[in-house]
């Protein structure tokens, strides 16, 4: 193929995902069934109306980077909103350095949408939330972690450098046994077989989902199906299916980018799909012009 | 120029600089790239001291975290057995002793050192992971449900099974069965991975264009924003 072929390719396939994005438009995103278990799953998680300390929490580790941003934010978005909106209090930390930043990010510009979207509603950090931060270590941070007799002896400090035994929503947590669920965004296989291999204790394991990258998705259905895995969302379409489901359970809801974007990808996939066929015509056709003029030539 | 928008415009242009290779190799582009690279490499050692050697060894081993109150007090006394976090550092410190002739076997006590913990973890690891995908692997061939016949998960646990055997034995490199029907087995192995494979590139594309999404969503509605904003 021509240097000048490839380059028109490449601006046509720009400019086709480029007309979602621009006009705004979302499509229905198709139904996945990972990440309906993992709604169902969130939906029955217990929520604690007493206003106090919170016996039990949930732990998401939001392990990407820029790299892959793309897929596992939407991601943490849904799954950060839905539990933001049962008030199920949840911890926030990350093994993978580049990550930080989307720990402070992400439920800051959630907490600014469900206000914005009821502007009687409040989330206080340290209650509804707490950012526990880059932790280094990898497996043997979770190991450590999955054995700990106290936590916030353990973990110490927040992001912000508070002790966690002067934070709310730490005060009963001591084990990850008071961890009900787990989840984890990722597009590295390796740092979330960590969380499989590692984090249980005495045969405990909590409910665990993950959100991964398109790439991933082969993989990561060999933990769905043999029960490692209790939910997972595939890529942006899983993100994209999450939204809708939170916006059916939640109709004041506006829409996110997480529509439109799989709704570009959509496009895309149809863009690429066109190419293929047209790709294997043409090359189709030369070799039945060759093989004829060959043909010809031996006659 | 506020800090968060500095940062979309030049993000923009270091989005637009690495597109940039699509048309050709640029002095643009190589410069964006060198600076990635860069700021990739400069990056993660500054947060570990940030985030973890600061706060977690320095600060408690030269007594940064006891308060003194202006009376005098402190808010702890100084634990002097956080000294021993010298002990560890030194320890790691060996790996340097690589840089020198004489010294080079001291850095082999380190490595060893973490092949043993790498090789142990590994070791849990595995079991844990495994056994449990092992035990999944076990499944009913005739499916029921409420006492009826479910045809479409016995027709998947069939697949599943035929799948799994195929694949094994055409990685079953210690003798062959010369028959034709143990060859159909190797070949459906391997065709049944063929189609995994077209799934995975699949996925990879998709993947891919994810990114370009991502990258088309922010040129499109912030940047071109933050750019309008500029030129107002």
């Amino acid at each position: 193929m021509h240097s000048f072929e490839r380059q028109i390719i490449y601006l046509l396939v720009m400019l086709v995902v480029s007309i979602p994005i621009v006009m705004k438009q979302s499509m229905k995103p198709a139904k996945m069934k990972s990440a309906d278990t993992l709604f169902q799953m969130i939906e029955g998680l217990p929520v604690d109306h007493s206003g106090g300390a919170p016996e039990e929490i949930a732990l998401l580790a939001l392990d990407f980077g820029p790299n892959t941003k793309a897929e596992n934010e939407p991601q943490a978005e849904v799954v950060i909103e839905h539990l933001l909106r049962k008030r199920i209090p949840f911890a926030l930390l990350t093994l993978y350095a580049p990550g930080e930043g989307f720990l402070t990010s992400i439920p800051e510009r959630v907490i600014e949408r469900l206000q914005k979207e009821d502007p009687g509603v409040r989330y206080e950090y340290g209650r509804d939330w707490v950012n526990l931060g880059y932790r280094p270590g990898q497996a043997l941070f979770i190991q450590t972690l999955a054995k700990s007799k106290d936590l916030r002896s353990e973990l110490k400090k927040d992001v912000f450098g508070s002790p966690l035994k002067d934070i709310p929503l730490f005060q009963n947590i001591k084990t990850i046994r008071q961890i009900h669920f787990l989840a984890e965004f990722t597009g590295l296989v390796g740092i979330f077989d960590f969380y499989v291999q590692f984090f249980q204790q005495d045969g405990f394991v909590p409910l665990f989902g993950h959100g991964c990258t398109s790439i991933t998705i082969p993989e990561a259905y060999i933990y769905l199906d043999s029960g490692q895995l209790n939910g997972l969302l595939e890529g942006i379409a899983g993100a994209a299916w999450y939204s809708k489901l939170l916006k059916d359970a939640f109709p004041k809801r506006p829409n996110d980018d997480a529509l439109v974007t799989n709704t570009a990808l959509g496009v895309a996939h149809l863009v690429i799909i066109f190419l293929i066929f047209v790709g294997n015509i043409r090359e189709g056709y030369r070799w039945f012009v060759e093989s004829h003029r060959h043909g010809g030539d031996a006659v | 120029m506020s800090w968060e928008l500095a940062t979309v415009v030049i993000g923009g242009f270091a989005t637009l600089a690495i597109y940039s290779f699509l048309v050709r190799e640029n002095p643009f582009y190589r410069f964006f790239e060198h600076l990635f690279i860069g700021i990739a490499a400069g990056f993660f050692p500054i947060l570990v001291f940030k985030n973890f050697l600061w706060p977690k060894v320095f600060e408690p081993m030269f007594g940064f975290t006891v308060v003194t109150f202006p009376d005098g007090t402190t808010s702890a006394p100084y634990e002097p057995l956080n000294l021993l976090f010298l002990l560890p550092i030194g320890f790691g410190m060996l790996y340097y002793t690589l840089y020198s002739r004489r010294y080079s076997w001291l850095a082999k006590l380190v490595i060893g050192f973490s092949l043993g913990y790498s090789g142990g973890l590994a070791f849990k690891g595995f079991f844990a992971e495994m056994v449990p995908q092992l035990t999944g692997s076990f499944r009913s061939l005739a499916v029921f449900a409420d006492g009826s016949f479910q045809l479409f998960a016995t027709v998947e646990n069939w697949i599943f099974l035929i799948t799994l055997l195929s694949v094994m034995y055409y990685f079953f490199f210690t003798f062959r069965f010369a028959s034709e029907s143990a060859k159909g087995v190797s070949v459906t192995g391997r065709w049944l991975m063929m189609i995994c494979f077209g799934a995975f590139f699949g996925s990879t594309v998709m993947a891919r264009m994810a990114l370009l999404v991502e990258r088309l969503q922010f040129l499109i509605l912030d940047w071109s924003e933050a750019m309008g904003s500029l030129v107002v």
